[in-house]
């Protein structure tokens, strides 16, 4: 007997009503993640911007990590909040927007790590992520929000991957 | 995906490049690309020492830290209790007096933003940071 390939469920097209009853839930869906990208980038312009107008206490912020010389910490004070502010305004804006979402998980990432790694040496450190406003963050407070902004990163990332249905930004 | 990804990254790092520039020749006289603090505010124990009555020792640890031990004579001064204990030092300070902080250790840091905030916030010349902090001195003490 000859077996015909049929088309399994996944492969077959939705019916036409079930597709129209899908369509809310694919626009409220985006819009969330909208939301969220608006959010995110918006955290990081402005951490960015408080950082552009103090960035001798930036290098000094960094430098309390003792893990780069004064030199880089002071040239990284100088670049880091533009590149922040850059990379919100890209998820905002969805230009560029892979490149942005990237290089925000990466630093928000080594952030974290050089956190922990701080707070293992037992170094007394200032986070300086939102300038004097996060001064009095105790640890718990900087490794949740570094956590949660790190996780939304994430959420969006896995969003955009090929293949994901929900993908729809470049 | 992956050459777009790393296209795209390039091309945000090579823009806040632009700025960063621009903010760097624009603040170059106003940070030291050398030291985080100038060698002029810094001070060893022995120096510091030196100075005898003509020195105020602020200590920038916490209150427990301060409490447990601390430099004889010295005030507690710290950012958790600042607007309490700013005025209690400057009731001691006099302008010919000369302010050497300290807080726990070389990698401490409250012992830089306490010199920073009272040179900038209470507009206080002669601010000195002790290097090596509360373990330097118990190293020359013994």
């Amino acid at each position: 007997m000859k077996r015909t390939l049929e088309p399994g469920p996944h492969l077959s097209p939705l019916p036409e009503g079930e597709e129209n009853a899908q369509r809310p839930v694919r626009v409220a869906s985006r819009i969330v993640w909208r939301i969220v990208d608006v959010i995110i980038g918006g955290i990081f312009i402005y951490a960015g911007a408080i950082k552009v107008l103090d960035p001798v206490q930036f290098a000094t912020d960094i430098d309390n990590y003792k893990i780069l010389p004064w030199t880089i910490s002071v040239g990284l004070a100088f670049y880091l909040p533009w590149l922040e502010m850059f990379c919100g305004l890209a998820l905002i804006l969805r230009r560029l927007y892979l490149g942005g979402l990237s290089i925000l998980t990466a630093l928000v990432a080594v952030f974290l790590v050089a956190t922990i790694a701080a707070k293992v040496r037992g170094l007394d450190i200032t986070c300086g992520c939102f300038g004097h406003a996060s001064q009095n963050w105790n640890f718990p407070t900087h490794l949740a929000l570094d956590l949660a902004i790190l996780g939304a990163l994430l959420a969006l990332s896995v969003r955009v991957l090929p293949g994901n249905r929900l993908q729809n930004a470049v | 995906m992956r050459s777009s990804l790393v296209r795209q990254a390039l091309i945000l790092a090579a823009l806040a490049l632009v700025p960063g520039l621009g903010q760097a020749i624009y603040f170059r006289d106003r940070v030291s690309w050398r030291s985080p603090i100038p060698a002029s505010e810094m001070v060893t124990v022995t120096q510091a020492r030196a100075w005898g009555e003509n020195a105020i020792w602020i200590d920038a640890r916490p209150d427990e830290e301060f409490a447990r031990d601390h430099v004889p004579g010295a005030l507690s001064l710290n950012e958790d209790r600042w607007n309490e204990l700013l005025p209690q030092f400057l009731a001691a300070w006099s302008p010919e007096k000369k302010v050497v902080v300290y807080c726990g250790s070389e990698g401490c840091n409250a012992s830089r933003e306490v010199a920073r905030r009272l040179r900038k916030e209470a507009q206080l010349p002669n601010v000195f940071v002790i290097e090596g902090g509360w373990e330097e001195w118990l190293k020359t003490r013994k």
